[in-house]
């Protein structure tokens, strides 16, 4: 043999045992990453455990407890199946279609995301609910009655049109990376648009539609204001009442419930997920030829502009009526709204955000190139933070870090933190998705030249990855921006954001005073949109 | 929840007739125009030592409004009369209404600049909830917690992490309204009260006990409820303690059969009853009041049930926490709570009832002493639990 090829060999099983040690590393950081993630939830070991087993027995199984997540269940189904109806409609029509001034629509589409759904809720009663504009708009026409808002229908319209845009965007990022030649393949074979789309881009965008539904489920049931606006009966509103009644331990065992769906809800995309063969998509080099919509044309602009109306035209003309109205002086509800509180919102959400990214880009770079169904357990798993209720969440880490960390405790780190577990799931599904559109052989032809695999992911997947890492750490952001209970919980003393001045004078009903700032949160949260969109720019849209 | 702008003609003719018995309490006012606070703005006398930073009159702390008329000069312990303020507190205020406490701290800390607090707020149960997990962790940082539901201080209290107070802090309180081993101490009065609106209904049309509410064919279909907020609950608590539970849960059971209406809280609760989406309802008194601030001609007055528990007054009240190493200033910092112009402060900004002899609840509120509450100790309306099991059972919640 050579010298050379001895050297070629020897550098070979050396960089096979860099390749097998930097895995390992990749995993054990995983693994610790989840682990710290999950820790919130030892608090409420510990406290279920705290209750008479007998008595907890009979609180799950008694019969409000059934009717509760019945409503749940309901509620979550009925929220994720609506919100694919609008949201991937919506995805098409923006991506593949000669609609109109698309660019606008894409931009209306994703914003309602940014409305925080408790002042949506707050806008849809105050419009549509008895005695609300709507039915002053009626009365003179003799109209007495308007169907009821309150309710599963209202629960769910308001949830669906602010939680969609997860689907319509995660749909949009699959429809702007797939292969639009394979389209044009199905079509040549005398298949019609719809036999087409159905054989061939739906799967395709299966699981992107799967990715965004599981950000819908999981939000809507952990979320607690909308229904208890709606006057809904669902799990979250039960939780809340026995914390209310200051019995932590029976709260603790319903959150048990509540994360036992959550684990369902999972285990159901995961299904959705592996149906896909293989984990590599390739990416579209071409575009599928535009679908012409012809007499669709009126109606899908329509649709664009009704959804756009309800989501975003609305709660934003119900904040602007509030600052009209003002009501009473400022002298009245407290300190005023200054500065400062805009800035603490975004620098903790900013910092939400950079550290989300970060911690988020192992996991999914193991569930995107893992090879067994344990690579993708840490990506799973780490989503049960993301439906834990926050007040949960902020009480345990209230326990844990005096206990175990009391130097963080009431300090930015320790609500960072917070923000992290919450939210970091959705940094973990974009920059997973963007992943798995990054062609395999690139790294190996890197590694060929020689490249440690830091340096050859550095050097040719990031670039790739950088738009999805930029979306996820935009998603992070403005849902921290919205984010109350743990906020209220965690923050440090003095510390006042949007969201804690927007709840303090809202509590007291003095809404005059909630419109500046709720107004000026939904146009900022609207900027970092715009960063979730500009990374399609990249691809081609 | 949001109240609408309804032009609501102004009804002159609003029938005005007041039985005596069974009469409606809020004066319409005409205007929103801040009224001139002539007469009352005697400057108090200036602390004298070095250490006082800026000279603050009773006009400071009063608020305007319709609702704040020609007010006598309180009357009480004035905060001249009290030690100098000077440290640092930490301290939990609890309920979204406390926002309007800051106000009072930040006079406070104008009057004493050696005097600085460090304020957390959250909802009242939150706060009890978190002190507790707090003391099971390790201590809570918090010397003073402040909440506008006395139930969450009385269970921080039964929980053994509330520090006893010396008389000369609690003195100028009934007891009616304190803790009786000086765990906690209440600083402003809420009245459950029964807003009606006087399109719908008059005064006369309100039984004076909750007892005959289901029979009363004028609610049905007609009135509204916030069974969440904690205010209600203790009312119900109250009904259990007073009565039993067999007839609280059958009461339950008889509004529900009325075909009452649930709300989110009970501001909701009393902009609705303006609006005539429902002809009243259960609140506390000062809701109502906020209501007619907001709009001067809103068809809405208050009537009080007498004797039972729909006449329960429960407290805003604060207590110091155990472990505190501030104790001394936590109880000087409660006595200017409970100084003159502190209760006007409460009195004319929050529209609560004054914890003190000198002072009057504004806008034409009958005093406490006109009010008849149920003989009943706020320290036994613990069992919220057992309210929330049986609002349950009965399908309210």
């Amino acid at each position: 043999m050579a010298t050379g090829d001895r050297d070629r060999v020897a550098e070979q099983s050396q960089g096979a045992t860099t390749e097998r040690s930097a895995s390992r590393v990749l995993s054990g950081v995983a693994v610790a990453i989840t682990l710290l993630v999950l820790s919130p939830l030892a608090w409420l070991v510990l406290r279920a455990g705290e209750m008479d087993t007998a008595r907890a027995i009979e609180l799950l199984t008694s019969q409000t407890t059934i009717e509760v997540t019945a409503n749940t269940i309901v509620l979550v189904g009925s929220v994720t199946l609506l919100s694919a109806l609008v949201g991937v409609p919506l995805a098409i029509l923006t991506v593949q279609t000669d609609l109109p001034f698309r660019r606008f629509w894409t931009v209306t589409s994703a914003l309602p995301l940014v409305v925080p759904s408790y002042i949506g809720a707050f806008a849809f009663v105050s419009a549509f609910g008895p005695q609300g504009h709507l039915s002053d708009l009626l009365a003179p026409l003799g109209v007495e009655q308007i169907p009821a808002i309150y309710g599963l229908p209202g629960a769910t319209l308001v949830l669906t049109l602010f939680t969609y845009p997860y689907i319509f965007l995660t749909t949009r990022a699959a429809l702007l990376s797939f292969d639009g030649t394979i389209v044009e393949a199905a079509r040549s074979l005398n298949h019609t648009r719809w036999e087409a789309f159905k054989r061939v881009t739906l799967p395709q965008i299966l699981p992107g539609i799967a990715g965004g539904g599981l950000l819908v489920a999981l939000y809507t049931l952990g979320d607690f204001g909308t229904p208890s606006i709606m006057k809904y009966d669902v799990f979250t509103r039960m939780i809340f009442n026995e914390f209310g009644a200051r019995r932590i331990d029976y709260a603790a065992v319903l959150s048990w419930l509540l994360l036992a769906m959550a684990v369902v809800v999972l285990a159901i995309e995961s299904r959705i997920e592996a149906g896909r063969d293989g984990a590599y998509v390739s990416r579209g080099a071409r575009r599928p030829g535009e679908i012409k919509l012809g007499v669709w044309k009126l109606p899908a602009t329509l649709f664009c502009g009704a959804i756009a109306t309800l989501g975003l035209a609305l709660p934003i003309a119900i904040l602007l009526q509030w600052l009209v109205r003002g009501g009473v002086g400022y002298s009245d509800a407290g300190r005023p709204f200054q500065l400062g509180f805009a800035w603490n919102s975004l620098t903790v959400a900013a910092a939400a955000a950079a550290v989300s990214v970060v911690v988020a880009l192992p996991l999914a770079y193991l569930a995107a190139r893992g090879d067994s169904r344990v690579s993708s357990l840490p990506d799973r798993l780490s989503y049960v933070g993301y439906a834990v209720p926050g007040v949960v969440l902020g009480l345990a880490l209230v326990f844990l870090s005096l206990k175990y960390v009391p130097f963080v405790y009431n300090t930015v780190f320790l609500l960072v933190f917070a923000y992290v577990v919450r939210f970091m799931p959705q940094a973990v599904g974009t920059t997973k998705s963007s992943l798995l559109q990054v062609d395999p052989s690139y790294v190996e032809a890197a590694r060929s030249l020689g490249y440690p695999p830091l340096t050859a992911f550095r050097k040719v997947v990031l670039p790739l990855v950088a738009p999805g890492i930029a979306a996820g750490g935009a998603l992070v952001f403005l849902t921290t921006m919205k984010e109350l209970p743990a906020t209220l919980m965690l923050r440090p003393l003095g510390f006042e954001t949007f969201v804690t001045y927007i709840w303090r004078v809202q509590e007291s009903g003095y809404y005059g005073q909630a419109a500046v700032p709720a107004l000026v949160l939904v146009v900022v949260s609207g900027l970092s949109m715009l960063v979730i969109l500009g990374r399609e720019q990249q691809n081609g849209a | 929840m949001m109240e609408h702008n309804t032009d609501d003609d102004d009804r002159s003719d609003r029938d005005r007739t007041r039985p005596s018995s069974r009469r409606g309490f809020l004066a319409a006012s005409s205007t929103l125009a801040a009224s001139a606070l002539a007469g009352c703005t005697d400057m108090l006398p200036g602390g004298g030592g070095e250490t006082s930073g800026s000279e603050l009159s009773v006009g400071d702390f009063r608020g305007s409004g319709p609702l704040v008329e020609q007010r006598s000069a309180p009357e009480g312990t004035s905060i001249d009369d009290l030690p100098d303020l000077s440290g640092e507190l930490t301290m939990y205020l609890g309920g979204g209404e406390s926002g309007l406490y800051l106000d009072l701290i930040d006079l406070l800390e104008q009057i004493y600049p050696d005097f600085d607090v460090s304020p957390q707020q959250d909802s009242a149960s939150n706060l009890a909830n978190r002190i507790s997990v707090e003391n099971n962790a390790g201590n809570t940082p918090a010397d003073v917690f402040m909440a506008v539901d006395a139930g969450a201080l009385g269970s921080v209290a039964q929980d053994g992490n509330a520090a006893s107070m010396s008389s000369e802090v609690t003195d100028p309180v009934r007891d009616a309204f304190k803790d009786s081993e000086g765990r906690w101490v209440g600083f402003a009065g809420r009245a459950r009260a029964i807003p009606y609106n006087t399109n719908e209904l008059s005064a006369s049309d309100v039984p004076s006990t909750v007892a005959a509410f289901p029979e009363t064919s004028a609610f049905g279909d007609s009135f509204g409820w916030a069974p969440s907020y904690s205010a209600f609950q203790s009312f119900v608590t109250a009904m259990r303690v007073i009565e039993d539970d067999e007839t609280t849960r059958q009461w339950l059971q008889s509004m529900q059969d009325l075909g009452v209406t649930t709300y989110d809280n009970e501001f909701a609760v009393s902009n609705r009853v303006a609006d005539g989406e429902i002809s009243a309802g259960f609140a506390n008194h000062y809701y109502s009041l906020r209501v007619q601030s907001d709009r001067s001609s809103a068809p809405i007055d208050l009537a009080f049930t007498e004797g039972d528990a729909g006449a329960l007054v429960n407290v805003s009240g604060a207590q110091i926490l155990d472990g505190t190493e501030n104790k001394e200033l936590a109880e000087n910092f409660l006595r200017h709570v409970l100084s003159a112009e502190a209760q006007e402060f409460f009195a004319t900004r929050t529209y609560a009832y004054p914890m003190i002899s000198g002072v009057e609840p504004v806008g034409g509120l009958p005093t406490i002493d006109e009010l008849n509450p149920p003989d009943i100790d706020l320290g036994e309306l613990s069992d919220l639990g057992g309210t929330v099991d049986m609002l349950r059972e009965v399908g309210v919640l």
